[in-house]
């Protein structure tokens, strides 16, 4: 065969695959194995494009004004569908002020929480097999391996056990073996071990991954709760060192505070 | 856009953007009260960068001459970095400077810093906005009818 008809026959194979993936996937960047590439440094909860910096900047209060800027952008968000019971001991964690945060005591921030709060940065190093996500607080890692299932000898942790799959260009992640000692996001928001968490993390573009996590939890739950997020890529951010224990002096003012919770329950 | 096709559709909906407070290691709203803004200006006495929070202490001398030391509370030094302070540079013993912030609820004298303001005018947050991690304007739940 001459060279030239060889050539045009490998270019006609390659054209669709070519065009396939401009048009589906114009600006997500790729992995090796043609998997949507997460690896990155990123920030949960917000939906500013920019760097740390930037996307940070001039979120607050004005002491003066009073006028509220918000660090972090999210999205209306349904209501939690705690059963009624439960739902009561949400509410009363709010009129309490939070005061009650595992967070407080420096205890891991859980899943989904510790990727939606945006408050620091995360990292996620991606291979064909393993999907890992490093968080500058408290130092909580997830370590996602992918196409496998869970351990049997699971127990009962503040992060729980995940393990991953691709679903085309969305990685899926299942989580279970939860402790009931973390809150899944707002104040209060208190689970079971029976706890059921499945994420997924679809990179729509070089600055924004959706994310959506259903959490379900039938001993405290009505039905699973869905929340809808963005997770943004922040370039020239590197993860810092957030040594909880250091000098945690909370502890000691709260146990005084809680002497007479009128002093800062909500009314 | 043509990956929209990806796009969940609840996704949607995040662009009609909401405000939510930020979330935080603890709760600045049970120990500061939201409604008792102070502005203090003082003399640094000694900075503690330090992890969950950092602090520093403000001699604030009053009418009389009567000088009184503050503690105020703050980020950690990696939120201070990000934020534009560099450790034993940007703020040291001696310095003079002017803070806004929050009363703590006991009336005692420490508080909740926000912003500081240096010598030469310029400002950079020492800690986050009031009410950070006390649950924000709205509980995760709806409140039951009585």
């Amino acid at each position: 065969m001459p060279k030239s008809r060889i050539v045009l026959l490998f270019a006609a194979a390659a054209l669709p695959f070519i065009v396939e993936g401009q048009t589906a996937t114009s600006k997500v960047p790729r992995a090796a194995d043609g998997k949507p590439d997460l690896t990155g440094v990123w920030q949960g909860g917000s939906s500013r494009i920019g760097t740390w910096e930037e996307a940070n900047a001039g979120g607050g209060t004005n002491a003066t004004t009073g006028q509220v800027t918000p660090f972090a952008v999210r999205g209306p968000q349904e209501k939690a569908p705690y059963q009624p019971w439960a739902a009561e001991k949400v509410l009363e964690s709010f009129n309490r002020r939070g005061i009650d945060d595992p967070m407080a005591r420096c205890l891991s921030p859980g899943v989904p929480r510790t990727t939606t709060m945006g408050l620091f940065p995360m990292q996620i190093v991606q291979t064909p097999k393993t999907i890992v996500m490093m968080f500058e607080v408290f130092h909580v890692f997830r370590v996602i391996p992918i196409g496998v299932q869970h351990p049997d000898d699971l127990e009962a942790s503040f992060m729980g056990d995940s393990v991953g799959r691709w679903e085309g260009d969305t990685l899926v992640v299942d989580a279970i073996g939860f402790n009931d000692k973390t809150w899944l996001a707002g104040t209060g928001t208190f689970h079971s071990d029976k706890l059921h968490v499945i994420e997924k993390f679809t990179r729509m573009d070089e600055n924004t991954i959706a994310y959506e996590v259903t959490m379900e939890d039938p001993a405290v739950l009505t039905k699973p709760w869905v929340q809808h997020s963005t997770i943004m890529l922040r370039p020239g951010t590197r993860l810092r060192e957030y040594e909880c224990a250091e000098n945690n002096t909370d502890l000691n003012r709260y146990e005084k505070l809680l002497q007479d919770e009128s002093v800062f329950r909500r009314k | 856009m043509t990956t929209s096709r990806n796009l969940p559709l609840g996704a949607v909906a995040l662009f009609l953007a909401a405000a939510v407070s930020a979330s935080a290691h603890h709760s600045f709203g049970a120990e500061y009260d939201a409604n008792k803004p102070i502005t203090l200006t003082g003399t640094v006495t000694k900075v503690e960068w330090t992890n969950p929070h950092s602090f520093f202490y403000l001699d604030v001398k009053d009418a009389s001459g009567k000088v009184t030391n503050w503690k105020l509370e703050g980020f950690p030094p990696n939120v201070l970095y990000r934020t534009g302070w560099k450790k034993d540079v940007t703020i040291k013993q001696g310095d003079e400077i002017t803070v806004t912030g929050w009363h703590a609820r006991d009336g005692g004298d420490w508080g909740h810093s926000r912003e500081v303001t240096f010598k030469d005018g310029k400002k950079l947050f020492f800690g986050p906005p009031a009410g950070t991690g006390d649950g924000g304007n709205a509980p995760s739940v709806a409140v039951p009818a009585k």
